[in-house]
């Protein structure tokens, strides 16, 4: 509490006691001629005076002063304490009840008065706080412009743990003064985070630790924790102006949280529009070229020629145009891949359609392997996205035949268990080197980069549609040799027994 | 192989697809004409009587897709989309508002040449033929007999009308949705589950081998077509 009188208790009391001491020389003259009653008003009307300006021990002083010096110097017998009219008694009474009241009233005027201008003070604070607040930029500095102004106005040490992700449980301390924290800190603010409950000291969890951690909440996330060292628990003043402060901090905080959401979409939304118009023209600035190479040499070539050469070239610029092309779609997979374009569209599939198609479209590349197909009779429907998987086998097949000799054995095997279908494609190649059988998903991967064979996004497309599917894969080599990759996709299935009941 | 001299109209703004075209129809008797864009293709369209109509869907100055719907306000005879896009959503939206087929580019020109000649066939043979045969396998449709290498295959109601459905459309893709309308109803649009099983049946009782289907082929994510 701060008074408005700077006087030091000492200078009060000497004041007091000089202005009444004063007030009564003075006033002796007065006595003599308007009888000693008189005397009693002037002390009394100077003791509250003094009441407005002073503490209520002087003005106790004043009161206690003024009877005397009154009594002793002005109600006969002068020069001594004996009172003889009952009216002096109640007189000299009354000196300390008015003095007393005075002083009482004007405390109380004080206290209001200081109150409201600590109310006032923290008002202005809160706005300063809030316009500071208001003015950071970015995480960080808001969290710095928060640790200062904890430090000015709270004078306490403060540790703010934030939350980097919206929907994490972990949560990272980013403003430490001093010390390196310990687990136990950051146990505690996770449970604040997740509990939203003050803990810590002065409170009924955790009180055993020196900090007091509260959380930060709000609207539509909870971004944090502040944990701060207070010397004793706040009073319910303080209390309700730390609350108001938090929420200032917590909306700052929220407010760039949703700001970095809307910058994210933004971009997105910018990456989007750059995506499709990339995509758009690449497919078809390579597909028409590509288009007119392979239906020119077609057309060369149904016109039936009697020169074998003339026909041999044509054929490879044919072979050629295809491969081009797979190369373009591969291309464009990835970029559907890395811009987030991909989402599988399940239907119902059957697997022994899939995997015929897909022989079907490498009969040229798989002519000199020996496919194996092992999908058990009565194999029920599996929810797949179509499209998808014929691109997943089509790369899986067609690798296998990349890295083997020709005369190698691709085998296939399907089956299903616990509500996923597991599929596996293995070959008795060499396998994978052990070194480097971790990236072999990784794009632009090759084995051995010297050696020609596309651009080794086969596999990336491979892992990237079965993940499309929630599905994983898997690649280990075999013994003796060989390279097995191992696809696993939950799916629903359909009894294709009951399916045909239904028409019997 | 000449179908009454009406030329094939070809609306591509690709001059190189434009002369490929050109030259591969020519080389198998196709008369042909041409236009760069929407508006010059409805024009010709109305004015040149085309026999058949290959669109190209990215044009400069309308989507190929709204031309397709135009055309389809009175132009009967077969439309084929020959378009980069490729993903099945577009397919599968131009058969819908009546394409008669969809080839992707790159194409294999004997593969387009087979897509024209079963979808010229389709509409001008108007022989209410009841026996269609096909190889070893001949479908009697008055009596409901099917017959593979003389033998006679025992078909379900359902298999049977499936069957004839694909085979009467011969070369041209059927979407899931009109399979499941035609054979199954309007309820069924959703239950593709049923085509996979009726189709695999199918093939196990008509194909050579059904792991290698020739007339019952699968176009992947979109639907079926009858071998050629």
């Amino acid at each position: 509490m701060q008074d408005k009188v700077n006087y030091s208790p000492l200078k009060q009391y000497l004041t007091v006691i000089s202005v009444i001491s004063l007030t009564a020389l003075v006033c002796s003259p007065l006595a003599n001629q308007q009888g000693y009653h008189i005397v009693s008003f002037v002390l009394l009307f100077t003791i509250s005076i003094m009441a407005v300006f002073l503490s209520i021990g002087p003005i106790l002083l004043a009161s206690s002063l003024s009877a005397l010096l009154w009594n002793f110097f002005f109600i006969p017998p002068y020069f001594a304490l004996h009172i003889e009219k009952t009216e002096d008694k109640l007189m000299f009474v009354s000196f300390f009840i008015i003095a007393m009241i005075n002083g009482a009233l004007t405390i109380r005027i004080r206290r209001q008065e200081s109150l409201a201008r600590d109310r006032e003070e923290r008002t202005n604070t809160i706005f300063e706080l809030t316009r500071e607040l208001s003015n950071a930029n970015g995480i960080d500095e808001i969290l710095d412009v928060a640790c200062d102004d904890l430090k000015k106005y709270f004078n306490a040490r403060s540790v703010f743990f934030i939350r980097e992700r919206k929907n994490t449980p972990e949560i990272f301390e980013r403003r430490l003064e001093e010390e390196r924290l310990s687990e136990v800190n950051f146990e505690i603010a996770r449970w604040v985070n997740r509990n939203s409950t003050v803990a810590g000291r002065f409170t009924e969890f955790y009180e055993d630790t020196t900090l007091t951690y509260y959380p930060l909440s709000g609207k539509s996330v909870n971004p944090g924790v502040v944990a701060i060292e207070f010397e004793k628990a706040m009073n319910d003043d303080l209390k309700a102006f730390w609350n108001g402060y938090l929420t200032q901090i917590s909306n700052a905080l929220e407010r760039e949280h949703l700001g970095e959401l809307a910058l994210k979409a933004r971009l997105l939304g910018e990456s989007d529009k750059l995506y499709k118009t990339l995509f758009t023209s690449i497919s078809h600035e390579f597909r028409i070229p590509i288009a007119t190479i392979m239906g020119a040499s077609d057309t060369l070539l149904l016109a039936n020629s009697s020169d074998p050469d003339r026909d041999e070239l044509l054929k490879e610029i044919s072979i050629a145009s295809t491969r081009l092309n797979h190369l373009v779609e591969n291309l464009l997979n990835m970029s559907r891949l890395e811009s987030g374009k991909i989402s599988a569209k399940p239907d119902w599939c059957d697997l022994n359609d899939l995997i015929n198609r897909v022989s079907k479209l490498l009969e040229n590349e798989l002519e000199q392997f020996k496919l194996e197909i092992v999908i058990p009779a009565d194999f029920p429907l599996v929810r797949l996205d179509f499209g998808l998987m014929e691109q997943v086998f089509y790369n899986l097949f067609l690798n296998s035949s990349q890295y083997t000799a020709p005369g190698s054995i691709i085998n296939m095997e399907a089956c299903y268990n616990d509500g996923n279908l597991i599929i596996t494609v293995k070959d008795n190649g060499p396998g994978f080197p052990v070194d480097v059988i971790d990236n072999a998903f990784n794009k632009f991967f090759k084995v051995d980069t010297k050696k020609a064979g596309g651009l080794g996004l086969g596999l990336s497309i491979v892992k990237g549609f079965t993940e499309a599917h929630n599905g994983r894969v898997k690649l280990e080599n075999t013994i003796p040799s060989g390279a097995m990759f191992t696809i696993t996709i939950p799916t629903e299935i359909a009894d294709i027994n009951l399916i045909k009941s239904d028409d019997e | 192989m000449m179908n009454e001299g009406d030329p094939i109209l070809i609306i591509d703004d690709e001059i190189q697809i434009r002369r490929l075209l050109e030259i591969t129809l020519a080389s198998n008797g196709y008369k042909t004409i041409f236009a760069a864009d929407g508006r010059g293709g409805l024009t010709a369209a109305a004015t040149q009587h085309p026999s058949l109509i290959l669109l190209d869907l990215g044009l400069p100055d309308i989507d190929g897709i709204n031309l397709l719907v135009k055309l389809r306000e009175w132009y009967v005879r077969p439309v084929i989309i020959l378009s980069v896009r490729n993903s099945e959503d577009d397919i599968i939206a131009a058969l819908d508002k009546g394409a008669n087929d969809y080839l992707t580019k790159p194409f294999r020109s004997g593969e387009l040449l087979a897509r024209i000649r079963s979808a010229i066939r389709l509409t001008t043979d108007k022989s209410e033929n009841t026996l269609l045969e096909f190889g070893s396998l001949a479908i009697d449709l008055t009596n409901h007999v099917v017959r593979k290498n003389d033998e006679i295959v025992k078909l379900t109601a359902t298999e049977f009308s499936l069957l004839t459905l694909l085979a009467r459309n011969q070369g041209r893709v059927l979407t899931h949705q009109f399979l499941l309308k035609e054979v199954w109803g309007y309820s069924y649009l959703e239950q593709t589950q049923y085509l996979r099983v009726f189709i695999a049946a199918l093939r196990k009782k008509i194909e050579d081998d059904p792991a290698k289907p020739e007339l019952l082929i699968t176009e992947s994510g979109i639907g079926y077509r009858f071998g050629s």
